[in-house]
């Protein structure tokens, strides 16, 4: 089933696949005629002592030619298939790539980073060895000795028949290795494993296990396991000696005892042709080789077998998210957003205990700037993440200028719905990169005035090289403050109706605070703005504020209709003044 | 070559396996010599047309022995040099391990665990190879090169040998010189994949953002650029490594072209019959393999000299926490002490802590508060010496912690770091962690104390049940209270909790210290924490500030102090009211 799923990746290649098929079989013709011309020139010329000048340079230059073709038809169609098996890869990479990109972000949420990241990249590099040694390796070789076999045929048929018990004999070799290898080799892996784990888990907790005085349980241990796996890896080596080399070379001595026997008896009969002997053993010498290869590829095998099954399983997850393709989808005109009874639950489940959001219901008009506050884990967030579309809402109604969420196509939304998120997130490259990303409507001009919107120009003027300032990884060379500016012009570039502000947590440097706040307050005028508050402070002017507990509303209002009340959110305040007061004390 | 050197250690302490390996090995190349010449009797019998049943039988048994015998004769060398070579993979890792155990936390902070990793496996791995494989080609190709080019030129023909061997140093050179090139080319496919990698990472981790602006095309060109870029460079690579095979066909083929055109010449002259120049042959595709090994032997070599260095070095790192002279494994209890401590981190400019002094009486609770960053936990790794101070003393009872063994020292002290690592073993194992030998009515003690015992009653397996990478997931809090019961488990004579209770609710922080204060009313007990309830009962209460104590005393008296723990305990109050739903 994998195989054939591989295989079918193949059919683009269908071409080169048939060039590079011929260019081996030339090539395999070329390499195995060689011994014929030898066997012709012992038995025509050299044992009647004929030398016919031209005839032996015809057959001398004839070798000569076809070795020479041989070999660089060789080089050629190693190459080929090696750049077919390469593509294939390609191909399956940018398969599975292009699949997770469209995948739900609770697949995200759900599966490791290293998890996702290791199938695109190592197990298709898994996949390679699988094409490239393994597939690649078994057809050459087999068609060599398919090659080598009907030179032999057309040389002395009954002998040929004769070897033919060689296969069997070899597969008969092949079948008892993999049968006897897959266990052991499974074995060692295992024990490779617990080996790595121990190791990891040890370097991770060693200072548990000093502060514990367990170091010797410890070395105890790890020498236990190192022992497994070195009784394990014995075994291998064993296995090896008796199925892999040693075991091939004595079919080859049984082989050659089988054609001298052979040639022996013919003599004893009458006279036969030294030179057919010859070619024979010059076949025999170099069947080998081949068989010894794809001996030992075989227990390759099955550890991309493994990662193949792991990138289709990928590739099938189909947990993907959907594309509107109604007839002219509905367009963003003015940024009316209403929530109408919205409850959800991150598990999917319907009402139950897992409810993040309960019946949320709040409208913001156009231009209006509706505020989430409430503790961690209230769920605020998902508020955010719904609007935005990152999961589907299954319960209750979400509308954007009177029409439901789910009928907008992505770009629609995408154009329209400026999320700036918690975490300023760069991508290796410039700034101006990072602030245009891949929209053709955002030019130069508009870069620096985006910038510029949200003073960030002011930082980015100062370095060395501008817009065009590398950015290391993550960031790493900007400050938390200056790579949040960087993503307020990324979105504001983009000039959306509707901002999506979720407020960095982390205190950033005073420095940029300033200009954050106010680059803010600049982005929400004139914009429906959901804002997702942390610090009471950058809300105070919002249209409605919005208190949530435990996925209720339980606090609506204004600043100055919250704090009347006296709840949750005036404790919130006061809190918060202490702290700011706090915060100047020290 | 140097490397055989650095391991002549090893080969003498394998002398045995080493010595019968090579023994063999040299045996073998020389029965090998025999089944040529088994072709050449008989192709001559055949064309001297005086070959009998009897002679043909002779020789075929003659042949069938002799591939018996080489067949038993490499399962032994192989086993020998081969197993070999597993062993000293396996002291090396042994070693290697040991050697962690007694490293300091310093070491663990400037090595990633993944590179430490990469040295016990892959570094081994190649070191195991040049003792196993290399030591194989390096006297492989000198006996069995050596011995059929002795056959060829003394019992065939010099002159024949000399004219066809001619051709063959070309193919050591080229194929050393592929290998190197291959290497270069080699590393730069590395990189392209390298950077494929950090792609897919840098996508994957950016998933959100890059949703919200729908880059998913813009990034799929992105990715696809890059894998083309690695199957472009991988093609540079495949284009060295197809140079191989076939070089090696062009100058066997070549050489055999000499051999059949002098030795023809040779025939017809009568130096040479038939069956000798089919021996010949033979003997020449018996060369290839040592030709072959001496070039892969240099690239082996270079393979295994660089990860023995990574090894070495390695091995030689020393943070090792020594003991002074003298020191005895005494240790009296009594009041706990630091004396005027400072102390910097290595290769740190600014001082974590400055002039500590601090009375502990025994028996009693010290409470330690302040900014992360302000040098609560630093205050503790010295104390179990993770680190040793810069300035100053710190004593328990009437000694100095470095006057007793650290054996000693850390059977006195129960650490519980901040962050919570449990082992990939059962919640029993983890507990008694310290003392295997505990019974389970010890475990179930100690988890009462800790709170955690009804949470473990309710997994299927409860104190059976698996934890770590391979078992279940606990949360935060869990793995808190389980790390507070292994500590508690060894009776120590000072318990340390490290910010251990901050991911407990409010409830269960009351309960495990109501707890820990029946058990250890006459142990000393040390505690950091943000959360201000948590040390609001000690006896002694320390506020620190940038590695200085800023406020200290008990509880009503910080309060009246009006200082910033008065302000933060005020503040979280609200907190937790707010938490709780305001009411």
């Amino acid at each position: 089933m994998v195989i054939r799923r591989l295989l079918r990746y193949l059919t683009p290649h269908y071409k080169a696949l048939k060039v590079a098929s011929v260019v081996l079989l030339l090539a395999t013709f070329a390499d195995v005629v060689g011994p014929i011309l030898v066997k012709i020139f012992l038995d025509r010329h050299l044992v009647p002592r004929s030398f016919d000048r031209q005839a032996l340079i015809l057959l001398g230059g004839g070798y000569l030619g076809l070795h020479f073709l041989s070999v660089g038809l060789h080089y050629r169609q190693l190459v080929r298939f090696n750049q077919i098996a390469l593509k294939v890869i390609q191909q399956l990479r940018v398969d599975v790539f292009s699949h997770v990109q469209h995948l739900r972000l609770e697949v995200f949420d759900k599966t490791p980073t290293g998890a996702l990241v290791s199938r695109i990249t190592n197990d298709t590099e898994a996949i390679k060895e699988l094409f490239v040694g393994v597939l690649v390796a078994l057809v050459q070789n087999f068609v060599f000795l398919i090659g080598i076999f009907i030179a032999m045929f057309s040389l002395d048929i009954r002998l040929a028949a004769f070897c033919l018990v060689l296969i069997p004999a070899i597969l008969g070799l092949m079948y008892a290795y993999r049968r006897v290898s897959t266990q052991v080799y499974r074995t060692m892996r295992q024990e490779l494993s617990r080996l790595n784990a121990k190791l990891n888990e040890s370097i991770q907790g060693m200072s548990i296990v000093q502060a514990m005085r367990q170091e010797k349980r410890f070395r105890e241990e790890f020498a236990t396991i190192n022992n497994a796996y070195y009784q394990a890896a014995i075994t291998n080596i064993r296995l090896e000696s008796l199925f892999v080399r040693p075991a091939v070379d004595l079919i080859y001595t049984f082989a050659l005892i089988l054609v001298l026997n052979f040639f022996g008896f013919q003599s004893l009969k009458g006279p036969i042709e030294i030179g057919v002997l010859y070619a024979f053993i010059n076949y025999l010498d170099r069947f080998f080789e081949p068989v010894n290869t794809m001996m030992q590829r075989l227990s390759q095998f099955q550890q991309s077998f493994v990662a193949a099954e792991r990138v289709f399983e990928l590739l099938d997850d189909d947990r993907v998210t959907g594309e509107v393709n109604t007839a002219g989808p509905p367009a963003i005109q003015n940024g009316l957003i209403e929530f109408k009874n919205v409850s959800f639950s991150y598990d999917g489940s319907s009402d139950g205990p897992t409810d993040v959001l309960q019946n949320i219901s709040f409208t913001a008009y156009p231009g209006q700037t509706v505020a989430l506050v409430g503790h961690t884990g209230s769920g605020k967030s998902t508020v955010a993440n719904l609007l935005m579309r990152f999961y589907p809402v299954t319960r209750g109604e979400i509308l954007i200028d009177g029409v439901s969420l789910s009928e907008f196509s992505n770009d629609e939304l995408r154009t329209n719905v400026g999320l700036v998120s918690q975490d300023p997130f760069l991508f290796v490259g410039d700034i101006a990169k990072n602030i245009a990303l891949s929209r053709p409507t955002v030019n130069v001009q508009e870069i620096s005035e985006a910038a510029s919107f949200v003073q960030a120009d002011e930082f980015i003027g100062k370095l060395p090289q501008g817009f065009k300032e590398p950015i290391g990884e993550r960031g790493a060379t900007l400050s938390s403050g200056q790579r949040q500016l960087i993503c307020f012009a990324r979105t504001i570039a983009g000039n959306p109706k509707i901002l999506v502000l979720d407020e960095a947590t982390a205190s950033v440097d005073t420095e940029t605070e300033e200009a954050i706040q106010t680059a803010l307050a600049k982005m929400r005028k004139g914009r429906t703005t959901i804002a997702i508050a942390h610090r009471l402070s950058t809300i105070q002017d919002a249209d409605l504020i919005l208190v949530l507990y435990r996925g209720k509303i339980v606090e609506r209002g204004t600043h100055s209709d919250l704090l009347l009340k006296e709840g949750l959110y005036f404790k919130m305040f006061m809190m918060q003044q202490g702290t700011i007061s706090l915060n100047q004390n020290c | 070559m140097l490397l055989f050197k650095d391991l002549m250690w090893f080969f003498k302490l394998e002398k045995k396996s080493y010595g019968m390996g090579i023994l063999v090995l040299v045996f073998v190349a020389l029965i090998n010599l025999f089944p040529p010449y088994a072709v050449r009797v008989i192709v001559d019998g055949i064309s001297k047309e005086n070959l009998s049943q009897g002679i043909l039988l002779k020789w075929s048994l003659l042949l069938l022995f002799a591939g018996f015998l080489v067949y038993g004769l490499r399962y032994v060398w192989r086993l020998m040099i081969f197993g070999a070579s597993a062993r000293l993979a396996r002291l090396l890792r042994k070693q290697l391990f040991s050697h962690f155990t007694f490293l300091s936390p310093q070491f663990y902070q400037e090595h990633r665990t993944g590179d430490l990793m990469a040295h016990a496996t892959n570094d081994i791995q190649a070191i195991e190879m040049t003792a196993g494989l290399g030591v194989l080609t390096f006297i492989d190709s000198l006996t069995t090169g050596g011995l059929v080019v002795f056959s060829m030129a003394f019992f065939i023909s010099w002159k024949l040998t000399l004219i066809t061997l001619l051709p063959m140093p070309l193919m050591a050179w080229s194929t050393s010189y592929y290998g190197t090139l291959l290497h270069k080319r080699f590393h730069k496919a590395q990189a392209a994949f390298s950077d494929l990698n950090d792609k897919v990472l840098e996508n994957i981790s950016g998933v959100r953002v890059i949703k919200t602006f729908g880059e998913e095309e813009a990034e799929k060109e992105a990715f696809r650029m890059l894998s083309a870029d690695v199957v472009e460079k991988n093609i540079a690579v495949a284009k060295v490594d197809a140079l191989f095979d076939p070089t090696i066909q062009l100058i066997i083929g070549i050489s055999f072209f000499l051999a059949i055109v002098f030795g023809a010449r040779d025939v017809v002259d009568g130096q040479l019959t038939f069956g000798q120049l089919t021996q010949f042959t033979i003997y020449l595709g018996q060369f290839i393999w040592p030709m072959l090994a001496f070039g892969w032997l240099f690239n082996i070599l270079e393979r295994g000299r660089a990860s023995y260095d990574r090894v070495e070095s390695l091995l030689k790192i020393n943070y090792q926490i020594f003991e002074r002279e003298g020191v005895t494994d005494q240790l009296h209890s009594g009041p706990l002490t630091y004396q005027r401590a400072s102390f910097t981190y290595p290769g740190a400019r600014l001082p974590v802590l400055e002039e500590i002094d601090i009375f502990v009486p025994q028996g009693q609770t010290l409470g330690v508060v302040g900014k992360t960053g302000s040098g609560k936990t630093t205050l503790f790794r010295l104390l179990i010496r993770e680190f040793d101070l810069s300035k100053g003393d710190l004593r328990i009872g009437k000694s100095s912690i470095y006057d007793v063994t650290l054996k000693a020292l850390r059977t006195a002290i129960g650490y519980v770091p901040q962050d919570h690592f449990l082992f990939s073993a059962s919640i029993a194992e983890n507990i008694a962690f310290g003392k295997p030998s505990a019974i389970q009515e010890e475990i179930q003690a100690v988890a009462e104390i800790a709170a955690i015992d009804k949470d473990i009653l309710r997994f299927d397996e409860q104190y059976s049940t698996l934890v770590g990478d391979r078992g279940v997931t606990l949360s935060g809090g869990q793995k808190q209270r389980i790390s507070i019961a292994r500590a508690l488990l060894l009776e120590p004579e000072i318990l340390i909790l490290d910010d251990s209770l901050s991911a407990v609710d409010a409830k269960t922080e009351k309960a495990i210290l109501q707890g820990l204060k029946a058990k250890r009313s006459q142990k000393t007990t040390l505690i950091s924490s943000h959360r201000l309830s948590a040390i609001e009962h000690a006896d002694l209460i320390i506020v620190l500030q940038n590695g200085k104590i800023a406020e200290r005393g008990s509880h009503p008296e910080l309060m009246a102090f009006d200082g910033w723990y008065a302000a933060t305990y005020r503040s979280q109050q609200l907190e937790s009211l707010i938490e709780e739903g305001g009411s």
